[in-house]
């Protein structure tokens, strides 16, 4: 039986307190979530547990022993495993290698005994009901969520007495989250003590005994689920009550972009209009085609036939630089590795396309005038604007995103997922901003996955179901269920 | 204000030379600052430097070249061949030159921006292929080049030769382009995240194959430059040249992941490895042992900065 | 404005132009009375520093004349074949004032730094390939071209004047090409001879090999190879032999290194050209201390009156090493 305890634990990092005086206690046999906006320091208390970071201050007690968790071999030899939520999965590897990545059966002369790898990683796979993986299958050639399971059955090949999840669903489909949660209430059973960091407030109240709350780098307190709501809940995350979604529209009459038959790759004859101050949501199931629809309009990929008109003018682009040049923008669902660059400051971010397009001369002044300028109107949380986007939190990161677009001022806003992996405080600040946008006459496609969003949000809903166009609902007749029946049935 | 310093290679790679320097003419002061001695280091950097700006660019845009060495020899070669066969005045050959060079980094940029082709390989092979278009050019050597083509490098201002002048001049020229137009800029953004640069508007594919095209273009002039120097033109110009200015680039800020790097850089960094063989030259130290105790010094230094960054950084 | 106009004209005015020719050349005197032994030094400038060939004969020999005579010698320059770095080397050196220079010719491209070690009032002798073009004191070497009108005589005895032949060694190298020349124009004379080929070996053994086992699966009746760098005969032993025509495939080759000797001991190689650059060095070497300590004044003052007291050039003359006399070699070296 273990139980783990935290004393007072701190962290700093140049320009910011990560966590200051944190003490938690995890029992065995306990679900015990870990919640707070992002940026509160979730990822720091877990890269400390991990063994990835040092507490500056601070205790880590494990059965009644102090512990220094110097390297991920340490935490693994205490028993503590990490499901992460940036996947940590070797793609040209298969399954059962990655599961095993560091710990394959061999034989006494040192030899990887095959056979056993693979017999060992099936036995896992059935555990997490993977019917359609096998061990030999190449990670490359799986879905995200597949790639999520196979995550999850790496942290349990190590026989954990500890095991952390962060965001473990975030990617995975309903059917999958309850196989999961099935598991992880087995695994409690068993004495497992279990620490489940979590965005999505509803699974919480079904999973976790209690909830601990940081905000800001300091323990909120922890709470037996009984006696939180989820207004609560919010509250003691936030800090602050937050808005309800109201939806009010600004759709105008005037048609400011119009896809007509168009086909690519993934999808074919799609056609739509978009008016101004409109708010165009795209639901559908992952891997329908809605990112693909989203990528060839702003040019990024190829068009096999029809056409987009934008202002009356049919666009003719093989590049993004075109249609950005002509009044479009484009915010990715992958934000780390499509729309960031991490090694750079907010303001070379935040400037990149804006000088793209304008000026030949590069003007240092100006520049940092206009981010500051954005910073503040954002609220993007950083002490200056010559900070790395990587030090930021996932809100801001998508903050800066957005803001490196409202300074082209474009007319046709693409959001593909813009609240994905955000907390609550800063998806609310995006809400309210693609609103304002729309509020100026702007265009706005949203992608997105979170039917709540999609349904408060938007002024008309477009169902993609493998590539084509399945159905179109109007915000007051749509509802989750209408949703979910056009893109699947 | 320290760790700032430190964070910045230009600055902290800036302060060893001056260090070095010292101590150097404290130890041989008879032989080493001596005006001739210094202008002759700048003089023979001077090749390098040309060629590590050009590989800076393409650095700092997440690729590299492996056949700048060998665009060295041929640019050096055909120009030598269409002065001495073809008997065409010198700025028309000059220009068949360096036009030539920049179509072969034309060649490298299409086939990897465009094709796809990995430009490590695509580079190697044109390495090969070029070194063989040099020797096929020049035989074994082309000699007793005309007067004005060797005047370009053999010329003297205040005393000095003129190659280190146009290599100050592409330094400066470089260095105002890189941190002042938005065009030049564009390459910190290709080599910081390439798939964003693209969805922020900016065409990677043309822009790596301009940078390939730049960077043989400058290897280009630095082969006519060596060869008005050396008053003939070799086909052995330029070998192992890639990897020192690769060496040099890297000493001067470039990361093989692109992204960073300032043009500075590169002069610092060939300057850092010259003023080390220099002075290993001046204290006799003999020939088997330079490139040894070369080799210890680069990773020396690099090793110390990673240290000191570390240290400081935390402060 | 105005104001940078005028200084970018200053600038070019004050640009100076190199000589028109290299007689123009200043020549310094140099001739003091007084004898320079104090901090008397030796340097050797040569490229492929590390060139076993090199190490072993000319180097090895280089440093003995300087034990034997207790002055200072210094060996430097790149490792790799890099002639500008060589040059760069000299350039440097230069700038120290050694008591002599000896210089590896390389290159017909190092004129221009010989003379400016000659104008320096620096006593340069240049050995192994001359640089007839510069002003330099004294040549010591051989003539590549000899080195080839040896193998291709040879040849033609080996193969009877009739079949087919290749020939290989590092392309672009000015002595190296003066070689080729001297056994094609022995060739010249055969018609009967079929070139099958000039080959880049690189200077590699193993690259040496690929090539003739190539050429040997392209031309079964090949008759002989002729190699002119270091390694190109270890190399096309080897592969002949793995073909199993070690003996019917004549091969003539240069340098008389250890694994030289053993080829042509086992009947596999059947002539070696060699050098003597024992000689080239230490001749060289002994020179430029003749002319530092003027152990042969010719005049009062020989460098007033335009003459050196050393040899203008010496041919070394070549070695055939062949079946018959290989054995005195073998056994000359520990």
């Amino acid at each position: 039986m273990k139980h783990l305890q935290l004393n007072h634990i701190s962290k700093t990092f140049p320009g910011v307190k990560a966590l200051s005086d944190v003490t938690l206690s995890i029992h065995a046999g306990e679900i015990h979530a870990l919640c707070g906006e992002n940026g509160a320091g979730k990822s720091t208390l877990m890269n400390i547990l991990a063994g990835n970071l040092q507490p500056d201050e601070g205790t880590i007690v494990l059965d009644q022993l102090t512990q220094i968790i110097r390297s991920p071999q340490n935490a693994f030899a205490l028993g503590i495993s990490i499901v992460y939520q940036h996947l940590s999965l070797i793609d040209s590897l298969n399954v059962a290698e990655n599961v095993f990545a560091n710990d394959h059966p061999v034989n006494k002369f040192g030899i990887i005994q095959f056979g056993k790898l693979y017999e060992k990683t099936s036995l896992l796979l059935q555990r997490l009901k993977l019917d359609q993986i096998t061990p030999n299958t190449l990670v490359s050639s799986l879905s995200p969520a597949q790639k999520q399971m196979v995550e999850i059955a790496k942290a349990l090949s190590q026989k954990p007495a500890i095991l952390i999840l962060d965001e473990p669903t975030a990617s995975l489909t309903d059917k999958e989250t309850r196989t999961l949660f099935e598991i992880l209430q087995k695994l409690k059973k068993e004495g497992v003590a279990i620490i489940y960091i979590s965005h999505r407030l509803d699974e919480l109240f079904i999973l976790a005994d209690c909830i601990s709350i940081l905000k800001d780098g300091k323990y909120q307190g922890t709470f037996l689920k009984q006696n939180l709501t989820k207004a609560s809940l919010i509250k003691l995350m936030v800090g602050r009550e937050i808005n309800s979604l109201k939806s009010e529209s600004y759709r105008q009459i005037e048609i400011l972009l119009s896809v007509k038959n168009l086909s690519g790759q993934k999808f074919h004859n799609v056609s739509f209009n978009l008016h101004r101050g409109e708010i165009l949501g795209l639901s559908g199931l992952v891997g329908a085609g809605r990112t693909e629809i989203a990528r060839a309009i702003f040019g990024a990929d190829k068009i096999e036939s029809g056409d987009v008109v934008l202002n009356n003018v049919v666009l003719n682009t093989n590049h993004p630089f075109d249609t950005i040049s002509k009044g479009m923008a484009y915010v990715p669902e992958e934000r780390k590795s499509l729309g960031l660059f991490s090694e750079m400051s907010v303001q070379d971010n935040i400037t990149v396309t804006h000088n793209n397009l304008t000026s030949h001369i590069y003007n240092a002044t100006e520049a940092a005038q206009r981010s500051v300028e954005l910073k503040d109107k954002l609220k993007i949380a950083t002490t200056n604007v010559q900070q790395k986007v990587v030090n930021l939190s996932g809100g801001n990161q998508q903050k800066v995103v957005l803001a490196k677009w409202l300074l082209t001022n474009p007319e046709v806003f693409i959001v593909d997922e813009p609240t994905h992996g955000i907390d609550v405080g800063a998806k609310f600040e995006i809400y309210e901003l693609l609103k304002s946008l729309a509020s100026q006459g702007k265009g706005i496609i949203m992608i997105s996955s979170d039917m709540p969003e999609l349904l408060g949000l938007c002024d008309r809903i477009l169902v993609i179901k493998k590539g084509t166009l399945a159905g179109e609902l109007s915000s007051a007749e749509a509802t989750e269920e209408k949703l979910l029946t056009l893109s699947t049935y | 204000m320290l760790s700032k310093i430190l964070q910045e290679r230009i600055y902290s790679l800036a302060i060893l030379l001056i260090v070095v320097t010292i101590v150097a003419s404290v130890i041989f002061p008879n032989t080493f600052p001596t005006f001739e001695n210094l202008s002759q280091i700048l003089l023979n950097l001077s090749t390098d430097t040309i060629v590590a700006v050009g590989m800076m660019i393409l650095l700092i845009s997440g690729v590299f070249d492996l056949s700048v060495g060998s665009v060295v020899a041929f640019a050096g070669c055909l120009t030598a061949y269409v002065l001495h066969f073809l008997n065409l005045p010198v700025p028309v050959a000059v220009t068949i030159g360096i036009l030539a060079s920049v179509f072969i980094g034309w060649i490298n940029g299409y086939l990897i921006a465009y094709q796809n082709i990995n430009p490590m390989i695509q580079t190697l092979a044109m390495l090969g292929i070029v070194r063989g278009l040099a020797l096929l050019a020049s035989g074994s050597a082309i000699q007793n080049l005309p007067y004005w083509f060797n005047a370009i490098s053999q010329s003297k201002l205040l005393g000095v030769q003129m190659p280190v002048w146009y290599m100050l001049l592409t330094i400066i020229l470089f260095t105002f382009l890189v941190n002042k137009t938005i065009f030049f800029r564009r390459y910190y953004y290709i080599g910081g995240n390439e798939k964003a640069a693209d969805l922020s508007g900016i065409r990677v594919k043309k822009m790596k194959v301009i940078a390939f095209m730049l960077s043989a273009g400058l290897a280009g002039v630095a082969g006519v430059l060596l060869s008005s120097r050396l008053g003939a033109a070799l086909p052995t110009m330029g070998r192992g040249l890639e990897l020192r200015v690769i060496t040099a680039a890297i000493l001067g800020g470039a990361s093989l992941s692109g992204g960073s790097g300032k043009i500075p850089g590169a002069l610092l960094g060939a300057l850092f490895m010259a003023l080390i063989a220099n002075i290993m030259v001046i204290s006799r130290v003999s020939g088997y042992w330079q490139e040894i105790i070369l080799g210890i010094i680069l990773i020396g230094t690099l090793w110390a900065d990673k240290v000191l960054q570390k240290r400081f950084s935390k402060i | 404005m105005r104001v940078i106009l005028l200084l970018l004209c200053c600038i070019t005015l004050s640009c100076e132009l190199p000589p028109r020719s290299s007689t123009e050349v200043v020549k310094q005197s140099i001739d003091t009375e007084e004898i320079k032994t104090k901090n008397e030094e030796y340097v050797m400038v040569t490229t492929a520093v590390t060139m076993p060939m090199y190490v072993n004969h000319d180097q090895a020999a280089f440093k003995k004349w300087g034990e034997a005579n207790n002055v200072k010698v210094s060996i430097l320059g790149p490792a790799e074949w890099d002639v500008p770095a060589q040059i760069n080397t000299i350039e440097e050196v230069i700038g120290t004032h050694p008591s002599g220079l000896l210089i590896n010719g390389t290159d017909p491209a190092l004129a221009q730094v010989i003379n400016k070690a000659v104008a320096a009032g620096i006593p340069t002798v240049v050995y192994d390939s001359d640089i007839p073009n510069s002003n330099r004191h004294a040549f010591i070497g051989t003539d590549w071209y000899e080195i080839g009108e040896m193998q291709g005589e040879e040849m033609v005895k080996l193969i009877n004047g009739k079949g087919k032949v290749a020939y290989m060694g590092i392309l672009g190298l000015n002595n190296m090409e003066a070689g080729f020349q001297g056994m094609l124009d022995v060739f010249k004379n055969y018609p009967g001879i079929e070139l099958v080929g000039k080959y880049d070996d690189k200077a590699n053994v193993e690259e040496a090999a690929r090539i003739t086992s190539d050429v040997l699966s392209a031309h079964p009746d090949l008759a002989g190879v002729c190699g002119f760098d270091s390694n190109s005969g270890p190399g096309i032993a080897l592969a002949v032999k793995e073909s199993g025509k070690a003996g019917r495939v004549k091969i003539t080759t240069v340098d008389w290194e250890p694994e030289h000797l053993a080829l042509v001991k086992e009947g596999t190689i059947h002539m070696l050209a060699g050098q003597k650059r024992e000689l080239f060095t230490h001749y060289g070497a002994q020179f430029l201390y003749d002319m530092v300590h003027r152990t042969n004044r010719l005049s009062q003052s020989d460098l007033k009156a335009g003459i050196t007291s050393i040899p203008y050039i010496v041919n070394t003359g070549l070695i055939k090493i062949t079946k018959e006399n290989v054995d005195s070699f073998l056994n000359n070296r520990e």
